[in-house]
């Protein structure tokens, strides 16, 4: 039954605030003339349009729903629901001056302080009426187990129990008994938003956002292969979390964004035929494997560059395998869906299921990108990584290539600080000869 | 209370290896290690095996896990896979995991590259508990049999399987007969007692511990009843099998009458349906849909909340502790959701802390006196 959608204005108000932030972004990177910092102003106009286009359809009763980039986007476009992710803040506007007093309003709620800080939080933004409550909820129940939790907890929570909720089910191995089952839940995914918001799927519609983010995926993957250039292209301000925002977030199948992957690959080739580089005297190419530190990105990323010489040249956002879709009928449609839903996309890839796949992607990152060592950040709420650190640190010494796991909080800068982060990794490379 | 059979059952659960268990062994008998209670042990049982519930018994450091493993990494997990590092578990013919969490399922990824079990199998378990997920378990319980069937040159027909489903149902009704006298007044029974039991079930043959179980049963019903309690408490969370840290609840007057706990209720509320069309049908039914499910279970809270709040009604239960290890993602969002359920009809709740073994013993005795005194009693 399609659910009698009431606008409350009051639900908008941080979230306001954040598509000003980005609008004021976008503002400032306007004046800068340089290619990259254009490449990210699209990226800021463009998040900033989808902040626009949700309150607008919230205000004209349009239906449109909250989502995952791992639960098949793709969907959502070629049924016209735009949607956004409740764990928008901790992914996009970590850095905002508010993060560190919601991330104690959350405590106070008594979510216990072991939890992933980017679930205490969403949790947190819907108790406090922070968070628009959208048409239904698409939850996710992988990779984590505290992303599970929140879910749940979103689905019992008082304000949001009318708020229709399903999570696709994730099998554990990679095989076609489970991209089989994994389509099934799509599916069953497709049929829930048709029946609570209305909206049908064409299949014709899908197939045509198939091909476009088709094409978006094939220019992602040759982006990054330009970043194995020595000295590295980019840095850890522009690549793979963009083309990630665009390809699985907020361009999925649309031509805007395969536009813009061309321009990002455009910059890219020209700067590796001039030898450029990210910073003029690239002396370490690290792996950073994990999402980059949101809440306290430019005191340490930066900083890193400039200290050490220090380029990221690949990170778990920039780096999975990507399979084309099928586009051929609806059962290889949906099958090729399960399987970039499940297998290829970021962070999903590697933390559902065997702890082979970190083994895995370490040995083609560090082979093909002429890394010299591999971070594992270890962000607190990743227990399944951070579960997986001894078979990271092996398969590193079989390669011959340092490894560090720091232990920290990728939104919370209080729990290992900028500098003890910084202490820990210029001990790090001094003691093994880096930089 | 003093009965030679409870004093088996406390016995088996001081070291990992129990003379019923060594006897077993010694007979040639195989032993299979489950790493979590929805792992099918039924199909084990009939594969001739024992199911062997796996736990960090005995441990005095992690050293060797700390190598695999990180400091935001539970304790249990740390100090199971330390013994299995250091051979502890040798024991074993085999060892069967799900998918149950995050720091379990990793165990699974460090044994099967560092310890030499002869067979190690993980079962894909679903997180949802509707019609397509008993189907995807009931085709992974059949591909668990037939992989051991094929390991141990056991064929695992349909007829060894009921008779298995038979054997462990007959466990959970025991058991429950167990819970029934902890409804009275004066139970006969405390709560670590009954943790003992539960955990003794779980390394023991099967056959062997239902007749002691009987003859325990019976010495209950002869015996005198706890009466000199402050208060009666339910007490919930995950992999708890240490009966001393009830012990140390029920040392202040908190008498432990039931639980939902992986060890507890959760294991034997229910029984298999003998009755359906095929058993391997009913085992995945049985694990996904029927049983008492875990936190991990999406889509199921309101239906563990009323679990709870059926417990507390029918066992008269004046407060709830939930104790988690710390690092537990499923029981910390679980102890929020359940107190949140609670806290909507007033009834006495404290979430309580804990690492495996047995620690902090005075900040424990601290805060059930504050709770039992918060609660009047």
């Amino acid at each position: 039954m399609v659910r009698q959608y009431k606008y409350e204005p009051h639900l908008f108000r941080r979230y306001k605030e954040e598509r000003d932030y980005f609008s004021f972004l976008s503002g400032i990177l306007a004046q800068d003339p340089d290619p990259i910092s254009q490449l990210s102003r699209e990226i800021t106009d463009i998040t900033v349009e989808r902040y626009d286009q949700i309150m607008q359809y919230a205000e004209e009763g349009k239906p449109f729903i909250a989502g995952y980039f791992c639960a098949a986007p793709e969907i959502y476009e070629a049924m016209d629901l735009p949607w956004y992710m409740i764990m928008a803040t901790p992914f996009l506007a970590a850095s905002a001056p508010y993060l560190l007093g919601d991330i104690d309003g959350a405590e106070a709620m008594g979510l216990g302080t072991d939890w992933c800080t980017a679930c205490r939080l969403s949790l947190y933004y819907i108790e406090a009426e922070l968070t628009p409550k959208p048409w239904a909820l698409i939850g996710l129940i992988h990779p984590c187990d505290a992303g599970n939790l929140l879910h749940q907890s979103v689905a019992r929570n008082q304000k949001w129990r009318d708020v229709p909720i399903f999570a696709t089910d994730p099998p554990y191995f990679e095989d076609q008994r489970s991209i089989d089952y994994f389509a099934g839940e799509l599916r069953r995914m497709v049929a829930f938003l048709e029946e609570h918001t209305g909206h049908k799927l064409d299949l014709d519609r899908l197939r045509e956002v198939c091909i476009e983010s088709n094409k978006q995926y094939e220019l992602w993957a040759e982006y990054a292969q330009l970043r194995r250039a020595v000295p590295c292209p980019h840095g850890w301000g522009i690549g793979g979390p963009q083309c990630f925002a665009a390809v699985q977030v907020f361009q999925t199948g649309k031509p805007r964004g395969t536009q813009w992957l061309r321009n990002l690959l455009a910059n890219t080739e020209q700067r590796v035929k001039e030898g450029v580089g990210t910073i003029p005297n690239e002396k370490i190419r690290y792996f950073w494997f994990d999402l980059l530190p949101f809440g306290w990105v430019f005191e340490f990323l930066p900083w890193l560059e400039e200290e050490w010489g220090a380029v990221m040249v690949m990170e778990m956002f920039g780096f999975t395998p990507y399979t084309p879709i099928d586009i051929r009928n609806e059962d290889t449609i949906f099958k090729g869906l399960a399987k970039r839903n499940l297998y290829d996309s970021p962070m999903v890839r590697q933390a559902r299921g065997p702890a082979d796949y970190f083994a895995a992607d370490i040995v083609r990152v560090v082979k093909d990108y002429n890394i010299d060592c591999v971070i594992w950040p270890g962000h607190m709420g990743h227990k399944d990584g951070s579960a997986s650190t001894g078979i990271m640190r092996e398969i590193c010494n079989e390669l011959g290539v340092p490894y560090i796991h720091i232990g920290l909080d990728l939104f919370d800068k209080r729990y290992t600080t900028p500098d003890e982060c910084k202490d820990k990794v210029s001990k790090f490379f001094s003691a093994m000869g880096l930089g | 209370m003093k009965s030679q059979v409870l004093q088996q059952f406390q016995e088996a659960t001081r070291s990992l290896v129990n003379p019923e268990l060594q006897k077993w062994k010694d007979q040639g008998g195989r032993v299979l290690g489950c790493y979590c209670s929805y792992i099918p042990e039924e199909v084990i049982t009939a594969a001739g095996c024992v199911p062997f519930r796996m736990r960090g018994t005995g441990s005095t450091s992690t050293e060797l896990a700390d190598a695999c493993v990180s400091l935001i990494n539970c304790s249990f997990i740390r100090h199971s896979l330390d013994l299995g590092l250091r051979g502890e578990y040798s024991f074993l013919d085999g060892c069967a995991w799900v998918n149950s969490c995050d720091h379990v399922r990793r165990i699974y990824d460090h044994w099967k590259r560092k310890i030499d079990t002869p067979f190690v199998h993980l079962l894909s378990l679903p997180k949802k508990v509707t019609e397509p997920q008993v189907e995807w378990y009931r085709e992974e319980i059949s591909l668990f049999k037939d992989r051991l069937g094929f390991h141990l040159g056991v064929f695992i027909s349909d007829e060894r399987l009921w008779k298995a489903i038979r054997l462990h149902n007959e466990t959970r009704q025991l058991q429950r007969q167990l819970y029934e006298l902890r409804k009275r007044k004066d139970p006969p029974i405390t709560g670590a007692e009954t943790l003992a039991v539960m955990v003794a079930g779980t390394a023991m043959p099967r056959q062997e511990y239902n007749e002691l179980l009987r003859e325990l049963l019976d010495d209950l019903s002869r015996a005198e009843g706890h009466t000199d309690y402050r208060a009666r408490i339910m007490l919930i969370g995950g992999i708890l099998d240490d009966p001393r840290y009830i012990d140390v609840i029920e040392d202040q007057g908190g008498l432990v009458v039931t639980d939902s706990l992986c060890f507890g209720s959760r294991t034997m509320w229910r029984d298999v349906d003998e009755n359906a069309s095929d058993p391997v049908t009913a085992l995945a039914r049985y694990y996904i849909a029927d049983r008492p499910s875990c936190p991990r279970m999406f889509g199921d809270h309101l239906r563990r909340s009323a679990f709870v709040k059926d417990m507390i009604r029918d066992f008269n239960v004046d407060g709830v502790i939930a104790e988690r290890l710390v690092m537990c993602d499923n029981w910390t969002g679980e102890q929020f959701m359940l107190g949140e359920d609670l806290k909507e009809t007033g009834f006495p709740y404290i979430r309580l802390d804990r690492e495996y073994l047995l620690t902090g013993v005075g900040q424990l005795r601290t805060r059930v006196q504050a709770f039992l005194e918060m609660m009047g009693r």
